[in-house]
């Protein structure tokens, strides 16, 4: 079998392996991105989350809380080991443009204040960028009486919850709360859906208007935005949120939720899209191990040959990071990083070979060095060996395999997967061309 | 200290004398000693391939992706009662449990919808049909 030959392979499909994609392909590289399934991204609520404003207080007015920019500036100021540091937090403003123009008529364009969606869970999201169809729940925006709708189908949506959510932001300068509840919604068959056959099921020609109008049938005098669960269809292309907005007669938000996530298959198949019109081709399976930039691999059943390659696997959850008896990077060995240097009082090499179960303690609130493990990078996105020095000229890395932040804990994952995408695939597409 | 030498004393014990003297009296291989001991209690041996079987299994989250690829779920009301994380819960189960859902690892078609779906990699079909293999081992 002949082999393929690229300027720049991708290794994993998330936001972070598809933007280094996209990133190289508008700097002119010839791309092949590999991946095995959907990446966490997938799992993700739709909110893309840069960076929390840590010095805000609860109480504390919206309008006047820090910009997503800012708060990773001073983030980046403050943790010295986080890849914001690292990758220069300078860049991230021309790396968010760049997510939002390709995934533009999914995400809603930036303006660049924080958004504050309510969760399922009761809590608050609080993110640079969300989908359109979230945008109209942004509590720093939002006037007047949010109210929470639930739908008698669906097991995960506490209407309750989410307007005790909203509620706790009311003194700050967002909207009054209400909620309604059990619209007798149930797609077809009985009993409880999954959230993505209730989106398949809005899909149908009928469904959304029907549950637009059952929204203004239970809606209080004087609400202004109506917040559902994450159904509102999976394809964009079905425009269910504009349906049941018309048929409601007032702005409708879907608000985060767990995984599995709608908004988050949504984001996976924006991308897998975006992808496919940027002429990027796309491979599904394994990659195997042992192989390296300029050498032949065995991509899914395809033999590819690539002078530049990023990295993007992930961490335990994509399978970037394998949890064994040490923790281990499975493509190239490279060193992995277990704890943000200073975080927990330690360097983070010097837990390296610890066991990983020895990397978490139990006060939930403190540092876990094993949440914050992965690969050390040079300011070019390229992972560092155990001297420091890049492992391979033109090997680079993107996204959550990058160590040195907690991106569950400090909210910082799809930002950080945006920079690093964003700075991998122009450096991988500049080596290419050489 | 005195707790732990006991307790070597005791391990030394049984490892030098006690368990080769058992060891000689021993009749049968380990399969039917086990089925002697605990068939009664409806419960199956594991094999190599159980055991490597649970361990890609133990890599699931339960996340639910692997479902939206699911052709049997939209079609069959008990798997769209159950979902597929429910397979997951009868790996390491034996007997009287696993036999019951029989009828539901069966009906699998094996169209690989599932496996390309699960973000952490687990090969949700040799799962499930090496649990269908247990379920009714004659078929």
């Amino acid at each position: 079998m002949t082999a393929r030959s690229v300027d720049v392979l991708v290794v994993g499909g998330g936001l972070a392996g598809a933007l280094a994609a996209l990133s190289a392909r508008a700097s002119g590289a010839s791309v092949l991105l590999v991946r095995r399934s959907p990446g966490a991204t997938a799992l993700s609520g739709g909110a893309l989350g840069v960076a929390p404003d840590l010095d805000a207080l609860p109480g504390d007015p919206l309008l006047v809380r820090r910009s997503p920019l800012e708060s990773a500036r001073r983030l980046a100021a403050r943790r010295p080991g986080h890849p914001y540091a690292v990758l220069g937090v300078h860049q991230l403003e021309e790396a968010l443009g760049f997510a939002g123009a390709n995934l533009s008529p999914l995400i809603e364009a930036a303006d660049g204040r924080p958004r504050f969606l309510a969760h399922v869970s009761g809590g608050l999201a609080e993110c640079a960028l969300c989908l359109r169809s979230q945008a109209a729940g942004d509590l720093r925006r939002a006037r007047g009486l949010a109210v929470a709708i639930g739908f008698s189908g669906h097991l995960g949506f506490d209407a309750r919850l989410v307007a005790s959510a909203v509620e706790r932001l009311t003194p700050a300068g967002g909207p009054r709360a209400a909620f309604a509840d059990a619209i007798a919604f149930t797609g077809p068959g009985d009993g409880a859906l999954r959230p993505f056959e209730l989106a398949r099921a809005l899909e149908i020609p009928g469904a959304a208007e029907a549950l637009g109008a059952a929204i203004r049938a239970v809606l209080p005098r004087g609400a202004t935005v109506a917040l559902v669960a994450p159904v509102l269809g999976l394809d964009p292309a079905a425009r269910v949120h504009e349906r049941v907005e018309a048929a409601a007669g007032l702005p409708v938000a879907e608000v985060v939720s767990d995984p599995p996530s709608v908004p988050g298959l949504r984001l996976d198949l924006a991308l897998l899209a975006r992808l496919a019109a940027a002429g990027i081709e796309l491979v599904q399976g394994e990659l195997a191990a042992g192989s390296g930039p300029g050498r032949p691999v065995q991509a899914g059943g395809l033999t590819v040959e690539a002078r530049s390659w990023v990295l993007a696997t992930g961490r335990f959850l994509g399978g970037g990071l394998w949890r064994g008896e040490r923790l281990v990077e499975p493509l190239f060995g490279l060193p992995v990083l277990a704890s943000e240097a200073g975080v927990a009082g330690v360097a983070g090499l010097a837990l390296a070979g610890r066991r990983p179960m020895d990397l978490t303690f139990r006060e939930r609130t403190a540092a876990q060095p094993l949440l914050a493990a992965g690969v050390a990078v040079d300011p070019a996105c390229r992972p560092l060996d155990q001297t420091g020095r890049p492992f391979h000229e033109r090997l680079f890395a993107a996204g959550a395999i990058i160590g040195g932040h907690e991106h569950a804990a400090d909210q910082t994952g799809l930002g950080v997967a945006i920079l690093s995408g964003w700075i991998a695939g122009r450096g991988a597409a500049g080596e290419g061309r050489l | 200290m005195t707790p732990s030498l006991h307790a070597l004393v005791y391990l030394g014990w049984r490892a030098v004398l006690v368990e080769p003297v058992k060891r000689l009296f021993q009749r049968g291989s380990g399969l039917e000693r086990f089925e002697a001991n605990f068939a009664a209690d409806r419960l199956a041996p594991t094999s190599l391939v159980d055991r490597e079987v649970a361990f890609e299994a133990s890599r699931c989250i339960g996340c639910g992706l692997c479902e939206a690829g699911c052709r049997l779920l939209g079609a069959s009301p008990a798997i769209a009662a159950l979902g597929l994380p429910a397979a997951f819960r009868l790996v390491g189960r034996a007997g009287g449990d696993l036999a019951g859902a029989k009828e539901l690892l069966a009906v699998c078609a094996d169209c690989a919808g599932c496996t390309t779906l699960c973000p952490t990699g687990v090969p949700i079909g040799r799962v499930v049909r090496h649990l269908a293999n247990r379920a009714s081992p004659a078929s």
